[in-house]
This record gives structure tokens, C-alpha cells and sequence, in this order.
């Protein structure tokens, strides 16, 4: 997922989450070797945007749909003419009860860049240990890519017909590396063959307390923040590094790194949020930060509450837009005085804003016209919040108390896009969820050494599995 | 004033009444002689291609040899040194013997490697000299094949003439200057052959008079003594990265930013040697108006004075050492915190500091332990300055005054880059001279078209033909 993250914090246990033993712990699921072959094929091939194609991961799934009994008719290979490295996947169940709509599972098969040296282990190979998988990709998003892939496959050669039709997309372009996005593109150009009534995604998982291992709470991603880059620019004439001269391309840009890294956008709420900061008190085994957890569910404004709370990256991320630097390049020799230096900032803008007007607030932030300011890539419409109906919620509710008795089903707004953001956009609810339990920790999605714990990959592949049955119906 | 000197000249030489100069006019007409016999030699050297791509030291200073053979030397006085592992990269030494064997012998150092050139971006064949305009054009013309040439035909001509010198001469004519970070033929003789090429000092490249370009007035005769150090240091700073939806306060980005501001308001502590000193005095002279007066007081050390200075980017090179930033990256996604950001930091070093004693004062400067500083290649040993003694000085200056009535002999620091930082700290003070004036912009060495004015590098010819004599004493 582009942005992450589970509204979560270390501090969070929950108090009546006891040892949560998972109900399904005692005997193993049908046909588990044959998803960690799945998994492992899946993940083994290298999807980054810089050497890896999506088209290879996509067609080795789709050849194990075509193992399982698929007439070609139902799957659909969508690769982009000019982008031959960037091709998705559409597999169709079609649904015994044609007045339904379909069901969607959204997955995205591209993974982040990760560079071997600055790894322990091969990111590109699956490696087990200690009951952990560690790989790029082993959480975001090939664990549900090869979740939604492996159920397509048992439905088919257990017999299973649903009521609704089941839809699988895997697609390419999620994390941004590549120049197409795949939902984005198919919504243009495929718009029939997603069309569904909603979509389960990535954007929300189970979270373990990081200390003590205890289950806290299974989240569900219902809307998100809007996800923008920005790239300054500062330009100079350069010349020879042996004579340096007071204005310095380098110089200028750290200068304005830094006023980026002081501004603070102002704190705002929604309903989605405060029922959150509501809920999440609960949860929390730091009665102080529960006590302004509530306090600001109650009173949601600029104050001592708000700024105490800022003070942990994931409650901060839920109270306001944010912006932070990711990537730096300038210069072009090292005897040479820079003639370019560029950053990206990476924003997270909270419902309800403009890129635009986010720009704005950098600009005057840094104060610098020498600083240029650039939009990056599509900025969409921001959109409102898929509604939490019991429909949606009910289900997962429901297989949530099966599979983990006791732990709390917690409505959540991401604090960046997924895919859903296009899906949303485009009129298909998008909801996020996976019952993968997960200590951010130690995830480190997108980071080094990227892993999910093995128990946790098998309860969310048997999650996952009982909750499109149950929104599918059927036999 | 030196135009004062410069019409006196001409006068002298309208008037044909230059009384006290017939004992000179003969030394030139004889420092002169065998100009076709020069012109041949010099052609020969410069259509060897001797780039590190395709050409071969070795072919040259094996026809450089050649021609040593054929004017007398025994072939125990001749050296051709290769490294056994690039036996295409030769050097060669040649020995004319003193009669004075208390005296230590007298290097005359040129290296006959060149800089790349490719035909296709040349007007002419770079690897055949043409001569057009007054102007003699090929790679190496310049930089250094004419003063490997002058100093080969010297020594081919100080044995037909029966010279004997009180001082010993070694002509060395090395490979690999241009390429000192794959091999570098003076530092593999000072490893292997320091004996063979031991001498009380040594004349190089680096020097050289200056023109006017736009009415062709001498302006200065230089002389090189001392180089400031070239050297690049990595800043870097790691982090464990994570998902940008959720900005942690320790951001690799920001932190290399508040690192380079700090490195960006270093100021090194004013200095002066020999070189500078001098300098100062006679650009000072040259310079005039209150610029020029500026530099004759600079080395008083007036803060005033030095903070005027330093307006120009050119004196403030020479009064200290300086560092700038010349490159950045990090980061390794546009929706990840960054795991790495990097700066290059390319300083320039006063003479006589060591890079380690600058690494920890840039260590310093940052304050932050997380900022690791580091040598981004091996540094080189570095020296003092040598010495401009009287001893040294006094020929060059008679000998200007001849060749150049009235035209100063200017001592300055180069940024770096001769062989001179390998011999002056190996024991060997190696200075700059070649008294073959040019106007600084039009010689393109090292870039296309390169270029050498016919009349410089003949008075150069001469210039170099008699400095040797006077230095080496004898008949």
C-alpha cells in the first residue's frame, strides 16, 4: 500500500485481549502448501518498477487459475501497449445470481524498490525464520495478492458457486515506481470488467501489541487520505567546485528542507477520526493518552490535548495533513558546483483539501522563490468516505469473532491512499481489510527487511477466505 | 607599470639599440637552434596516441628514447619503466651525469599521457598536429607533450653539444597523470625507483605565462609552487526508513539538510605561504586600483581588507582552504522515509593541512554523531609547500627579466592536480615553469580543439633550454 498504516501505536495494548488464541491455530487449512508455493513463486518474482515485471507475476497467476479449471474466457491479461512491464490480472467466478452485483478483490502485485546490499536477507527470496517471512512485497501486498489468488483457485476446484460474482484483480502500478496506474488504467480503459459493488483491499490489518504479542484489534480501512508528491527544485549555474560561490543549489534546497520540516499543518477531525480517537481510548494502556484521546473525541481542537498527541507518528498522522521529505538528488560531479538540486515531499492530505491548496502552504512555509514548486503524477478528486453499512460491517464482524473471539472490529481512516482512492473515486466503495495481525514494528513495509509472521499470513488467508464466502453467498 | 616595461621593450627592439643585450641575443639564438630538427620531435610525440583508452605511453617513450640514442646516450642512462601489469603505460628516465657529484641532479618532469579526445566532436584529427593561424593544434599540444617535447630536445641537445653539466639532469616523462585514480607513473617511481629518480628538485608543469588575450600584452610569467588538495568526503546519514503516511521526527533527509546548512556556514582559518604571499604582491601590482591594493596588504591579515577579498571567488580560493557541497541523493522512494541521504563535500586544502585533520573538523562543524564524514577515495598524503628560495627563484626572475623585460614573475598555488603532490611530499619540491605565455581561456586543454600559440611554445623552448643550464651550473 502507498501510504500504510494502521492507526496504531506501541503504547496500545488492550487490556481484555487476553492471549487471543486464534481459533483456527489448532489444525492446519486445506491446501496450505500449496498457498505458500503461491506466496513464495509470487513474491520470488520481482515486480519493482526499475527491473521487475508485473506481466511475469500476473501470468504466473493466471497460469495457476488456468491449473485450476478457469476457461480463458474468464481471465483477462490487461498489459498497457507501450508499458509491456506493466500487466494486471482479472480472473471472473461468475455468480449464480446475475441481479448482483459483483464482489471485488483488489490486490496490488508491484512492490516497492529494495536494494540487496542494504538488506539482511535476498529481499527477491522468501526466506522463514524464526516464523517470520521476510521479503519484499511478503506483506505489501503480495500477502493478499496471493491470498485473493489462492482462494480463486480453491473455489474453482472445490465446486463453489457463489450467489455473487467474484472478481480478482491483481494490478500493477499501486506504489508509484511505475509511469501507469493499473486500477486507474483499467478504469479507463477495462471499466466493465471491475465494476462491482465493492471492493475488499489492502489498507487495514490486525494489530499486535509489539510488547506482549497480544492481538489488540482487527482494523477495518473505510476512506483515506489523499496522497500527493511534490518536488522542489532549486537551479543555479554552477561551476567549478575549487572557487565555491555563496549561493549553492545544495545550500538553498537543505534551507528549505528544514522550513518544511518545521511547518506543522493545523489539526482537523472527521466523524471517521473521532470515532476512532473514541474507540482506540479504549484500547489504550497509557491512561494518559487515553484520557486525551477522549478529550479530544470530545473538544476536537488546536490545544495542549492535540499537540501531546501529535507526539506519536501515528496519532499525529490521524490529526492533521502531513508532509515529510523522501527522496533528495542534486549535482553532477563532485568537482562541480551544483546546477541542480531537487527533493521530494510527500504529502498526506487529510479529506477535504486541494493539492493545490497544500502547495500554497509549502510555498509560504519555505519562502524562498527560488525554491520552484511541482505537482507530481494525478492528483484526484478528494472523495467521500465508502460508508461503514452493516452490510460491510456485519460479515467481518461476524468472521472476525470466529477466528479471533474477543478482539474489537475498529472502523479506521488510512492516512494514505491505496488503490481504493480511484476505486472510490470512480463509485465502487473500497474498504480495507485483511485479518492479518501484524506488529508495525517489525513489518517495515516499504523499509528494510519487509516481513509478516507466518501464523499471521495463514489467519488472514483464512479470514480472507471465510469473508468473501460469506459476502458471496452461495455454495 | 608593466606596461611602462613593456614599451621600454619594444623601444629597445625598434631602435635595434639594445646596448646591454648582445651576450643575450647569443644565448637565445643558441637556446633556439635545431628549431626543425624540435618541430619534428614534437609532431612525432603528439600523433603517438597516448590516451588511456586506446593509446600507449610506452610507443612514446620508446620513440622519445630513440631519439636520446641516436643523439649519444649510452643505454645505461636510459630507462623505459613499466608497471609489469600495464605494460602499455611505460615511462621513461633519461640521465645526463654532473660533474659535480656533491650536487643533487635537477628533474625535468613532463608526463606524455593525455585526456581522451574524440574525433568525431574535433574540427581537426586530435592525434595529428596541425599547425593553422599561428596556433599548433592536437591532444597534448598544451597539456603536456610540449614540455615533454622541450625537455626531450634539451637533453638531445645538451649531448650533441657536448654539454657538461655541474649538476646531473633527469628527464622523467611519465604515464597516468590525467589518470591518477587508475595508475600514476610518478607514484609507481617513487614507489619502485626513488633512486633513479632522486634530484634536489624538480620542474613540472603547472606554471606558465599569461597574456592578454584581446591585445596579446604579457601580463605575468607564473610559477607554481604548491597545490591546494583536492579531496571529496562523504556525508551520510542512515535511518530505518518506514512508510511516509507516518513522518517520524528522525528523518534521514532532514538531518543531512541541517548537516550541509552547518558545513555551509564553515570558514576556514586565512592563510598564506611562499606561493601566496607572492601572489598577492605582484597580482596586487598588476591588478591596481584598490582591488590591487587589497591584495599587496592582504597578507597583513586586516580582517576588512581579507572580508573584501573574499567577495571575489577567485582570491578567496587561494586565502583558505574551502569546502562546498557538490552532490545529494536519498531516499529510495517517493512514499518511503528515507533509509539513506548522502552529500558529497569536495574541499580543497590549503597546503600543509592533513584530510583527516579537515574530515574531523567537518565532523565537528555537524555536531551529530549520526552523520558519518567520510574519505570518499584514499586520501593523498599531503605536504608543505615547497620552499621558493632565492636559489630557486632568482633564474626564473634573471631569465624573465631577459626573454621578458619587465614582465613580473608571479609565484601562485594551484587548486591541484600535477604530479607535484606526489614528488614535494616524496622529498622532491617540484615547481611550475614553463615560461610559454597564453591568454588562460583559448588553450582548451583537457577540452576540444586544444591549442598552443606557435610563438609561446618556442620561447617556451628557449625559456626552459636556458633555465635548465642556469640551474645546472657548468659547460
Amino acid at each position: 500500500m502507498k501510504h500504510a498504516i494502521k492507526l496504531t501505536a506501541a503504547a496500545f495494548a488492550f487490556a481484555a485481549a487476553l492471549m487471543a488464541p486464534s481459533a483456527l491455530a489448532q489444525k492446519a487449512q486445506p491446501g496450505e502448501a500449496d498457498f505458500r508455493a503461491l506466496y513464495k513463486e509470487l513474491i520470488e518474482i520481482n515486480t519493482t518498477a526499475s527491473v521487475g515485471s508485473c506481466t511475469a507475476a500476473a501470468e504466473a497467476m493466471k497460469a495457476r487459475l488456468v491449473a485450476a479449471g478457469y476457461p480463458a474466457s474468464d481471465l483477462h491479461m490487461i498489459v498497457p501497449p507501450n508499458n509491456p512491464r506493466e500487466g494486471n490480472l482479472i480472473a471472473v467466478l461468475p455468480g449464480a445470481d446475475t441481479s448482483l452485483k459483483a464482489i471485488l478483490l483488489l490486490a496490488h502485485i508491484d512492490v516497492v524498490e529494495a536494494n540487496r546490499a542494504d538488506w539482511v536477507r535476498d529481499p527477491f527470496k522468501l526466506t522463514e525464520e524464526d516464523g517470520t517471512f521476510y521479503a519484499r512485497g511478503a506483506e505489501d501486498d503480495k500477502a493478499q495478492a496471493a491470498i485473493f489468488t489462492d482462494q480463486m483457485v480453491r473455489f474453482k476446484r472445490d465446486g463453489y458457486k457463489p450467489k455473487r460474482t467474484i472478481k480478482l484483480a491483481l494490478t500493477c502500478g499501486e506504489e508509484g515506481g511505475f509511469p501507469l496506474n493499473g486500477v486507474s488504467y483499467i478504469l479507463e480503459h477495462n471499466r466493465d470488467l471491475i465494476k462491482a459493488a465493492f471492493a475488499l483491499n489492502e489498507g487495514a490489518a490486525g494489530q499486535i501489541d509489539s510488547r506482549t504479542g497480544k492481538y489488540v484489534y482487527n482494523g477495518v480501512q473505510a476512506g483515506e487520505k489523499i496522497y500527493q508528491d511534490f518536488e522542489l527544485e532549486v537551479t543555479n549555474p554552477g561551476g567549478h567546485s575549487s572557487r565555491p560561490v555563496a549561493d549553492n543549489a545544495i545550500y538553498r534546497l537543505a534551507d528549505a528542507l528544514r522550513k518544511v520540516e518545521g511547518y506543522k499543518f493545523p489539526v482537523e477531525h472527521n466523524t471517521a477520526t473521532l470515532g476512532y480517537f473514541a474507540r482506540m481510548a479504549d484500547l489504550n494502556a497509557d491512561k494518559a493518552q487515553a484520557a486525551d484521546m477522549r478529550a479530544f473525541a470530545k473538544n476536537p481542537v488546536e490545544s495542549d490535548v492535540a499537540e501531546r498527541l501529535s507526539k506519536d507518528t501515528t496519532l499525529n498522522a490521524t490529526l492533521r495533513t502531513t508532509c515529510v521529505a523522501t527522496q533528495l538528488s542534486g549535482g553532477h560531479a563532485p568537482n562541480a558546483l551544483p546546477q541542480r538540486a531537487t527533493a521530494n515531499i510527500n504529502c498526506r492530505i487529510f479529506p477535504g483539501h486541494g493539492a493545490a491548496e497544500i502547495q500554497k502552504q509549502l510555498e509560504t512555509a519555505v519562502g524562498d522563490p527560488a525554491v520552484k514548486f511541482t505537482m507530481k503524477g494525478l492528483s484526484g478528486p478528494p472523495f467521500p468516505p465508502p460508508p461503514l453499512t452493516p452490510d460491510i460491517l456485519g460479515p467481518i464482524e461476524k468472521v472476525s469473532q470466529q477466528l479471533f473471539p474477543g478482539i474489537p472490529v475498529i472502523p479506521q481512516m488510512a492516512t494514505g491512499a491505496t488503490d481504493g482512492s480511484f476505486l472510490n473515486a470512480a463509485g465502487i466503495p473500497t474498504y480495507g481489510v485483511s485479518g492479518i495481525f501484524e506488529d508495525d514494528e517489525r513489518t517495515n513495509a516499504h523499509g528494510l527487511n519487509e516481513s509478516v509472521p507466518v501464523k499471521s499470513l495463514l489467519e488472514g488467508r483464512e479470514f480472507l477466505y471465510r469473508l468473501t464466502r460469506l459476502y458471496a453467498g452461495g455454495k | 607599470m608593466q606596461s611602462t616595461h613593456l614599451l621600454a621593450a619594444s623601444l629597445c627592439v625598434l631602435a635595434g639599440a639594445c646596448a646591454t643585450q648582445p651576450d643575450t641575443a647569443a644565448q637565445s639564438a643558441a637556446a633556439r637552434a635545431g628549431e626543425p630538427e624540435f618541430r619534428a620531435l614534437y609532431k612525432e610525440l603528439l600523433e603517438i596516441n597516448t590516451t588511456l583508452s586506446v593509446g600507449s605511453c610506452t610507443r612514446a617513450a620508446e620513440a622519445m628514447k630513440a631519439h636520446l640514442v641516436t643523439a649519444g646516450y649510452p643505454q645505461s642512462d636510459l630507462h623505459i619503466i613499466a608497471d609489469p601489469k600495464r605494460p602499455q603505460d611505460g615511462n621513461l628516465v633519461a640521465v645526463l651525469p654532473g660533474t659535480d657529484a656533491s650536487l643533487k641532479p635537477i628533474m625535468l618532469l613532463a608526463h606524455i599521457d593525455v585526456v581522451e579526445a574524440n574525433r568525431a566532436d574535433w574540427v581537426r584529427d586530435p592525434f595529428k598536429l596541425t599547425e593553422e593561424g599561428g596556433y599548433f593544434y592536437a591532444r597534448g599540444a598544451a597539456d603536456d607533450k610540449a614540455m615533454a617535447a622541450i625537455f626531450t630536445d634539451s637533453m638531445v641537445r645538451f649531448k650533441r653539444d657536448g654539454y657538461a653539466p655541474r649538476r646531473g639532469l633527469k628527464l622523467v616523462l611519465t604515464c597516468g597523470e590525467e589518470s591518477p585514480n587508475t595508475f600514476n607513473g610518478v607514484k609507481y617511481l617513487i614507489a619502485n625507483h626513488r633512486e633513479l629518480i632522486d634530484a634536489a628538485f624538480a620542474l613540472n608543469e603547472g606554471g606558465g605565462g599569461r597574456l592578454d588575450g584581446k591585445t596579446g600584452k604579457y601580463l605575468f610569467n607564473g610559477i607554481q609552487a604548491g597545490e591546494k588538495l583536492y579531496q571529496d568526503f562523504t556525508l551520510e546519514i542512515t535511518n530505518p526508513g518506514g512508510h511516509s503516511s507516518r513522518p517520524a521526527p528522525d528523518n534521514a533527509i532532514y538531518r543531512l539538510s541541517a548537516a550541509l546548512e552547518k558545513v555551509s556556514k564553515m570558514d576556514f582559518p586565512i592563510e598564506f605561504n611562499d606561493a601566496t604571499r607572492g601572489y598577492f604582491a605582484a597580482m596586487g601590482a598588476i591588478t591596481g586600483g584598490a582591488e590591487g591594493a587589497d591584495m599587496k596588504a592582504a597578507p597583513e591579515g586586516d580582517p576588512a581588507v581579507i572580508a573584501r577579498l573574499r567577495q571575489n571567488p577567485g582570491n578567496n580560493s587561494i586565502l583558505h582552504t574551502t569546502c562546498v557541497a557538490t552532490q545529494l541523493s536519498g531516499g529510495h522512494a517517493p512514499n518511503a522515509l528515507p533509509q539513506r541521504a548522502a552529500a558529497n563535500v569536495n574541499c580543497r586544502i590549503f597546503p600543509g593541512h592533513a584530510p583527516e585533520e579537515i574530515r574531523k573538523q567537518i565532523e565537528t562543524a555537524i555536531g551529530d554523531p549520526g552523520v558519518k564524514v567520510s574519505f570518499q577515495a584514499e586520501p593523498e598524503n599531503p605536504g608543505p609547500p615547497p620552499k621558493l628560495t632565492p636559489d630557486i627563484m632568482k633564474p626564473i626572475e634573471q631569465l624573465t627579466e631577459s626573454m621578458f623585460p619587465g614582465v613580473p614573475v608571479v609565484p601562485a598555488m594551484a587548486a591541484g592536480g600535477t604530479d607535484g603532490r606526489f614528488l614535494t611530499p616524496a622529498g622532491i619540491p617540484t615547481y611550475g615553469v614553463s615560461g610559454i605565455f597564453t591568454d588562460g581561456e583559448t588553450t582548451f586543454a583537457h577540452g576540444l580543439n586544444e591549442r598552443l600559440p606557435i610563438k609561446g611554445l618556442m620561447e617556451g623552448r628557449e625559456f626552459l633550454h636556458r633555465l635548465t643550464q642556469a640551474y645546472a651550473g657548468g659547460k
